[in-house]
């Protein structure tokens, strides 16, 4: 059947932006559809700001901020928050944090005023804080149980080795306790709006309204130097790492594969994104997933993925097979990856492709959430102003020949991070014909 | 401000039901079958057929190969997916409009002609085993679920799992298959629904050009076997290997169509929902609990039958469960001897306003909520009083529903007993 018939581009919501005097960028997207507001404050900065030792740092910070205000307790402010049907959250990521509020157009002001409180006037309790140590590390924990979880944090670590990147955002079990108020308190204060804050509201708005109220109330920029905590770009691992982790219980190993790629702002980012599609982040268009999947039944489901950051993201080929498959089912991998590099992918492919990205591309326009993710990654990731309005022509122009260079290129199957979590004794001896070998209990 | 829109609705002669509504925000649209269906049509020796025989619809057509469905879609620039529960098994695509018809040609194409064989049950077969083991087996609590369900009722089908037990997995026959698709899928067991930028009278008559022609089938013979009243409360331990200790509980509670549930609705969001909730408050805040929740569904998500209001815990490391199992049930009962403020009324209230507004987003949602309303209580209107049935229950309400629902006697505990690597050698396989 032939249904390729060419689709017209989509011109996505139109972006307000602009600079309010006291050097805060404003973001403004009118989706008037239904009577919901969405606002980030969005600081330059995320877990890759923590000190040494203090994984978790740039997080607790910010989960710190909505646990009591110098007017209101922790209790109040959730009762506040509750009582609008509100949703308040304070999260670092890589390369950002976020302090987002999303409730319903009718409260605007207090969502507004509830977001500039808990950033200007946090309270920081003591009990607050000791509190919310003890559920990270009840929850870490609990996590041990989750195989998934756990081979995502090894694989994580082990890439971004020796990189701002090589910690988990939300803390670890050992770091957590070397973790104290005066840190926190101390890295608000270092770190307080800092150039390159700005905030993004989404949904149902007005536009004067907010911007007035926002230049009245709001702080100024602080004007001083800043450097980025991970501005030079850092070296690329380059040889094979086998990381397996030994949970004797498990009947399926979770697997993980994978390497560096791209900056979000790389000329090549979207033609690697383009060729992931093909290999394996298409779904059952994907040749992971016809192999692994359909032809040789090793899995349920099989995904490759990059994430787009400021700094190179991971490449990652995820999957999990029975304990039996292990080793087979990485071999594959490893087979699939390595004839679509030499071989290529098709022109039926690559026109596949270019139709899901460009099609799809309305229905990234959704939510308000959705947009305000597209608005704040343009801005922290230093794409090009007319980014989201260029992209589908952008993908359209995508020639074969970009996406194979790309596999050449970016693909590195002889120098991938593997991490297993499962019986590792089992198939750990079908591994050690591939190199050195760390185990973990 | 209309928040849903005005659905039209049809009916072929077929029987195949239709509801399509109108949104032009975007260029798409989201195309949805839902076909009456699940694992409550099921019977023992049988279960997890209908969530086996979704996968099976992908397995192509004399026009469109195996997996090639998805290719087709996606190339036209879709997501879809499909999912089966207890109530029904539900197909969809969301696409750009200009491509609605693809999406109506290809869903009505594996209605009719879909070419299943020996050798594609069992690839598939595989994979849903290893889907079982990833999503029961492997998962922390999966299993203490599934026992949940399989003490709490002894006679009705919610007593399986909507994958089903893996012996039976092993056993279905592709003649049990063949037969389960003629008597299920079938145009006057399904509703389509439309969301999204189309025009009603254009998207109603591709529905009629592909699907006109299908003949009805005669309903299948179904004893659904109502479950018994519980008279006292059952208890179970399970044992595996974890960090942490837990229990997950469940009382008997009525399904969609009965007023209760938007009651019971609310009093879950009252010790559960949100940083000043009850739950969170008590337990999670102070560390003593990793999570405590207390569920019920929500639109259009409840069961179609009686169902269960789960109420579980999961233990922070040093924490005694059984201690702190006393205090979540003494926190029950403090809402049954006192009525709730009526600030925290209001604030669950509009907590689950607002819940359903963030919801209503997507085409997708608005899709769900129409079509699986139509397709487990035949009455998609209701939706239409979900947000003034929510804003008239009163403090007493909510003690009632806990008073009538959350007592022991109606109650059904399993509670997870972490044991060493050496200590589960010794108890055998999980299964």
């Amino acid at each position: 059947m032939n249904f390729n018939q060419s689709l017209s581009l989509f011109t996505p919501p139109q972006i307000f932006s602009g600079q309010l005097p006291q050097g805060l960028r404003v973001f403004l997207v009118n989706k008037p559809n239904l009577p919901l507001l969405s606002i980030h404050l969005v600081l330059p900065y995320g877990a890759e700001a923590d000190s040494p030792g203090k994984a978790g740092l740039a997080d607790l910070t910010a989960e710190m901020l909505t646990l009591g205000t110098k007017k209101r307790s922790a209790l109040q402010l959730a009762a506040d928050i509750d009582s609008l049907g509100a949703i308040l959250a304070a999260h670092a990521g890589w390369d950002y944090t976020s302090l987002h509020i999303v409730g319903l157009q009718e409260d605007w002001e207090t969502l507004l005023t509830i977001l500039l409180e808990i950033y200007t006037e946090p309270a920081f309790p003591g009990e607050e804080f000791a509190q919310m140590k003890k559920r990270r590390l009840a929850a870490l924990e609990q996590q041990k149980d989750e195989s998934p979880i756990v081979a995502d944090e090894h694989f994580q670590t082990a890439i971004f080795q020796g990189t701002p990147y090589d910690h988990p955002v939300y803390g670890s079990l050992s770091s957590l306790p070397q973790i104290l108020g005066e840190d926190i308190q101390e890295f608000h204060a270092q770190n307080f709006l800092p150039p390159g804050s700005c905030l993004v509201f989404v949904g149902s708005l007005e536009e004067e309204k907010l911007l007035r109220w926002v230049e009245e109330k709001f702080p100024a920029v602080k004007d001083r130097r800043w450097a980025n905590y991970a501005e030079s770009p850092y070296a690329y691992l380059s040889t094979r790492k086998i990381i397996l982790i030994d949970r004797p219980d498990l009947t399926q190993s979770q697997i993980r594969l994978g390497h560096l790629s791209l900056p979000h702002n790389h000329p090549d980012y979207l033609p690697f994104a383009v060729m992931n599609y093909i290999l394996g982040g298409g779904g059952f268009s994907s040749r992971l997933m016809q192999r692994i999947r359909v032809e040789l039944g090793y899995t349920y489901g099989i995904r490759s993925g990059l994430e787009p950051r400021k700094n190179r993201g991971p490449f990652l080929i995820s999957t999990f097979t029975p304990t039996e498959t292990t080793y087979a089912c990485v071999r594959e991998i490893l087979e699939v990856e390595k004839k679509f590099r030499q071989e290529g992918a098709t022109e039926e492919e690559r026109s596949e492709a270019i139709n899901f990205f460009v099609g799809s591309y309305p229905m990234k326009f959704e939510t308000l959430g959705q947009i305000a993710q597209k608005v704040i990654q343009m801005e922290v990731h230093d794409l090009e102003k007319d980014y989201l309005i260029n992209y589908p022509k952008r993908i359209a122009n995508i020639s074969l020949a970009e996406i194979n260079r790309a596999a050449r290129e970016y693909l590195h199957p002889e120098e991938m991070v593997l991490v297993i979590v499962g019986q590792a004794k089992k198939f750990r001896p079908e591994f050690e014909q591939w190199g050195e070998i760390q185990i973990i209990d | 401000m209309n928040i849903l829109p005005n659905f039209t609705t049809g009916k072929l002669a077929n029987g195949l039901q239709i509801l399509i509504g109108e949104d032009h925000t975007l260029p798409v649209v989201s195309y949805q079958v839902h076909f009456a269906a699940g694992s409550r049509y099921e019977r023992p020796g049988l279960t997890g057929i209908s969530h086996l025989f979704e996968h099976m619809m992908f397995k192509g057509t004399k026009e469109v190969g195996p997996e090639e469905f998805s290719r087709i879609i996606q190339a036209n620039g879709g997501t879809l997916n499909a999912f089966t529960t207890t109530d029904n098994t539900s197909y969809y695509e969301n696409l750009p409009s200009a491509k609605l018809e693809l999406a109506v040609r290809l869903e009505a194409d594996r209605l009719q002609n879909l070419q299943i064989t020996q050798q594609t049950l069992e690839t598939e077969r595989e994979v849903v085993r290893s889907e079982r083991k990833l999503r029961a087996v492997n998962t922390p609590f999966g299993l203490l679920i599934e026992q949940l369900f399989a003490l709490a009722y002894e006679k009705h089908p919610y007593r399986w799992p909507v994958i089903g037990w893996d012996y039976d997995l092993k056993n279905l026959t592709l003649e049990d298959c063949l037969e389960y698709y003629r008597l299920f899928y079938a145009p006057n067991n399904a509703v389509v629904v439309m969301v999204g930028d189309v025009s009603a009278e254009q998207a109603y008559r591709l529905v009629e050009k592909y699907y006109g022609s299908m003949p009805p089938q005669p309903r299948p013979r179904l004893v659904i076997p109502p479950e018994n009243t519980q008279r006292g409360e059952k208890r179970a331990i399970f044992k595996k290997v974890a960090q942490v200790s837990a229990f997950f509980a469940g009382f008997h509670v009525p399904g969609i169509n009965h007023p209760d549930l938007l009651a019971l609705e609310m009093l879950c969001a009252v010790l559960a929902a949100g940083r000043s909730s009850r739950f969170f408050e008590k337990f999670e805040k102070p560390g003593q609990a990793v999570e405590v929740r207390a569920e019920v569904g929500s639109p259009p998500f409840f069961t179609m039958d009686p169902g269960l209001l789960q109420i579980y815990a999961i233990a922070a490391p040093g924490t005694c469960l059984a201690t702190l199992e006393t205090e979540i049930w003494r926190e029950v009962e403090n809402l049954k001897e006192q009525l709730i403020g009526d600030a925290e009324l209001m604030k669950a209230k509009k907590q689950l306003r607002a819940a359903l507004l963030r919801n209503m987003q997507t085409n997708f949602f608005k899709g769900l909520l129409a079509g699986l309303y139509q397709i487990k209580t035949g009455n998609f209107q209701q939706i239409y009083a979900l947000l003034s049935a929510y804003a008239e229950i009163t403090p007493a309400d909510i003690q009632r529903v806990a008073r009538k629902y959350l007592r022991a006697e109606n109650r059904t505990v399993v509670t997870l007993v972490p044991v060493s690597q050496r200590e589960h050698e010794t108890l055998g396989e999980l299964a």
